[in-house]
């Protein structure tokens, strides 16, 4: 940052304040308000009720999280399962109509969630995945896939196969090619892909309702109702508590990863020491 | 004992691809490569060494043909199980590991002892000349080190054949020397096969037991280094070694002819009749001293006008211009002196110097 003339910089850092850090300013304060009304610039008094509501009153918040979040990561993880192998055709070979398989893969993120999420419903309700978590999970694969498989095929396009050519030719078969030389250099991608994917998968709330159909319980169907037209004291401490479970898994996301490289390294230091 | 045998090997390249660049095709290649051998394929870019060579690797599979080592045959076995080594144009070491650890990467996938695996690659390491460096990270080196590590690499496991795809060629010139010379001792020492592609003559000669050109798909000759300089089966490999001196006549009854320049000498040794190119090597063209020497009969003596010197490494290339063919010869820098340029110069070469291929 040193390069950076001081306007700049503290141009940037108004960026960052305005779009970031202020739109919680008023969430903060509506939480924490007691009947906040036009044209009052702060709140005439304060109270903890929202807040004791939220993580006390009710227990269904602990469970929404919980569900919410077990929901992402299952469905990340399915994705990464699906993307990698995806990916790698995508990215290497030559495969006839591979435009038509990127345009169905690629269509969730241009064609609007509601249009497919009719269609799934009907079928599910035959098959009984209504009302389910795994029907959730299944139905938030659509959104969230074209992400992670977007992500990894960048690694992949990044990654000659020269790499696993010298590793066969060092002796390497199929899985220690991959476990060895591929996955570490798609691991960034991967990464990316997920945090996207968990990051979607967790806001999902029309999706959810659809296929869940109110039975299955995520933080953003909690936070649904009281947003049009309930306690807007409620819906700003869901709307915190929220983005704290976002942020949350993705600083969980990143440590994991760092603690993942700085092993490899320490692990790379002990056996010189041996 | 385990040669390897190339038997009949040949690759077709996509003619059906729409990519814009023609169809390529290796010509049926058979070729036996001794234990210990120093092979090298010589070769033009595109001549199809890089692909003989993925061949053999297993890394590309062969149209027809097959690929045998000792009583083994390999042609169905995939590359991971064939026991080569490759070494790449690129070091390609795997930047997530040290340099032990890429090292040891083959041992590793052999399943052998973790004791064994840092002992054999620290020991490999110090061969190449890199003792210490095993705990760095391949990006904390340079391009002739981590070259380097990837030799050690491939040499760790005792693989039964090496192969190098130009592994030099991204080195600068006295680093390229430099490896040169531990690749020489190295494989000496451990007395590994090696099948060596290179587009530097130089490399290919100083390395080689054997050398095979290759041009357009094609193995055109294999031999050591001195018979296929002066014994080229065509003028491709003559011209692709560096020789200028081609002169195109015909030989009949015992004499050859080139009646454009005016030659027309006794050529018995040549064994051939009809068409024919004389092919005379730089070093074969001697200055003679205007007064001294006398005609001899195993000799052609000529006379040339001296169009250019050049100083090359240690001696002088001159170009003569005899009857309208332009002929190259090596002198040293002491036959200079009494020369320039637009001089006429008595020349002459011995008739058994001289060695004709057919047309």
């Amino acid at each position: 940052m040193k390069g950076f003339p001081r306007f700049i910089k503290a141009f940037l850092f108004l960026f960052l304040f305005v779009f970031i850090v202020f739109p919680f300013v008023p969430l903060v304060l509506s939480s924490i308000s007691y009947g906040w009304q036009w044209p009052n610039v702060l709140p005439e008094s304060f109270s903890l009720r929202a807040w004791e509501y939220v993580l006390f009153g009710s227990s269904d918040t602990l469970r929404a999280i919980g569900v919410s979040l077990s929901i992402a990561l299952i469905v990340t993880a399915v994705n990464v399962v699906l993307a990698v192998p995806a990916a790698n055709a995508l990215a290497r070979y030559q495969i006839k109509g591979k435009w038509l398989v990127e345009a169905i893969l690629f269509a969730p993120i241009v064609i609007p969630p509601f249009v497919a999420v009719m269609g799934i419903h009907l079928t599910f309700l035959r098959i009984g995945l209504t009302e389910t978590i795994l029907g959730v999970v299944l139905a938030h694969i659509s959104p969230t896939l074209p992400y992670v498989v977007r992500s990894v095929i960048i690694s992949y396009n990044t990654l000659s196969t020269d790499w696993e050519d010298q590793a066969r030719m060092l002796g390497a078969g199929a899985f220690s090619r991959f476990y060895h030389v591929v996955l570490p250099h798609l691991l960034p991608g991967i990464a990316a892909g997920a945090s996207l994917s968990i990051l979607i998968s967790l806001s999902q709330y029309l999706i959810t309702f659809i296929i869940g159909s109110g039975r299955v319980v995520t933080l953003p169907i909690l936070l649904f109702p009281f947003i049009s037209g309930g306690d807007p004291a409620i819906a700003s401490a869901y709307s915190l508590l929220f983005a704290a479970m976002a942020i949350g898994t993705l600083m969980g996301l990143d440590f994991a990863l760092k603690r993942y490289y700085r092993n490899k390294k320490t692990a790379a230091g002990k056996t010189v020491e041996e | 004992m385990s040669e390897l045998r190339i038997v009949n090997i040949e690759k077709q390249y996509g003619s059906l691809q729409q990519t814009g660049s023609r169809a390529f095709s290796l010509k049926p290649v058979d070729l036996a490569i001794q234990e210990g051998e120093f092979f090298s394929l010589l070769g033009p870019s595109g001549c199809g060494k890089t692909t003989l060579l993925k061949l053999v690797a297993g890394l590309l599979e062969a149209d027809k043909g097959e690929l045998w080592m000792g009583d083994a045959d390999l042609t169905r076995v995939p590359p991971e199980a064939r026991k080569f080594a490759m070494v790449f144009q690129q070091p390609l070491l795997f930047p997530h590991m040290t340099v032990e650890d890429n090292v040891a990467f083959g041992l590793k996938m052999q399943k052998s002892g973790k004791k064994e695996r840092i002992e054999r690659a620290r020991n490999m390491l110090s061969r190449v000349g890199l003792e210490g460096y095993g705990r760095r990270f391949p990006n904390e080196l340079s391009g002739g080190q981590q070259q380097r590590v990837a030799l050690a690499r491939a040499l760790v496991t005792n693989p039964r054949l090496l192969l190098m795809d130009e592994p030099f060629s991204a080195l600068d010139p006295s680093l390229r020397e430099e490896m040169r010379e531990l690749l020489g001792r190295i494989q000496k020492e451990l007395r590994v096969t090696v099948v060596f592609v290179t587009h530097d003559r130089e490399e290919a000669f100083h390395l080689s037991d054997r050398i095979g050109i290759m041009s357009e798909g094609e193995l055109l000759q294999v031999g050591t280094a001195k018979e296929l300089y002066e014994q080229p089966a065509s003028t491709k490999v003559a011209s692709f070694l560096g020789m200028k001196n081609i002169i195109p006549g015909a030989i009949s009854e015992g004499r050859f002819a080139a009646t454009s320049a005016g030659v027309d000498f006794p050529a018995a040794e040549a064994g051939l009749t009809g068409p024919a190119f004389l092919i005379l090597r730089a070093e074969t063209l001697q200055l003679m001293n205007s007064n001294a020497q006398t005609v001899r009969k195993d000799r052609w003596n000529f006379e040339g006008i001296v169009q250019s010197l050049r100083f090359n490494h240690g001696f002088y290339t001159c170009k003569v211009e005899m009857g309208g063919l332009e002929l190259e010869c090596s002198l040293s820098g002491q036959q200079v002196q009494s020369i320039s340029r637009g001089q006429t110069v008595p020349l002459a070469v011995d008739l058994k110097d001289m060695y004709w291929v057919a047309q």
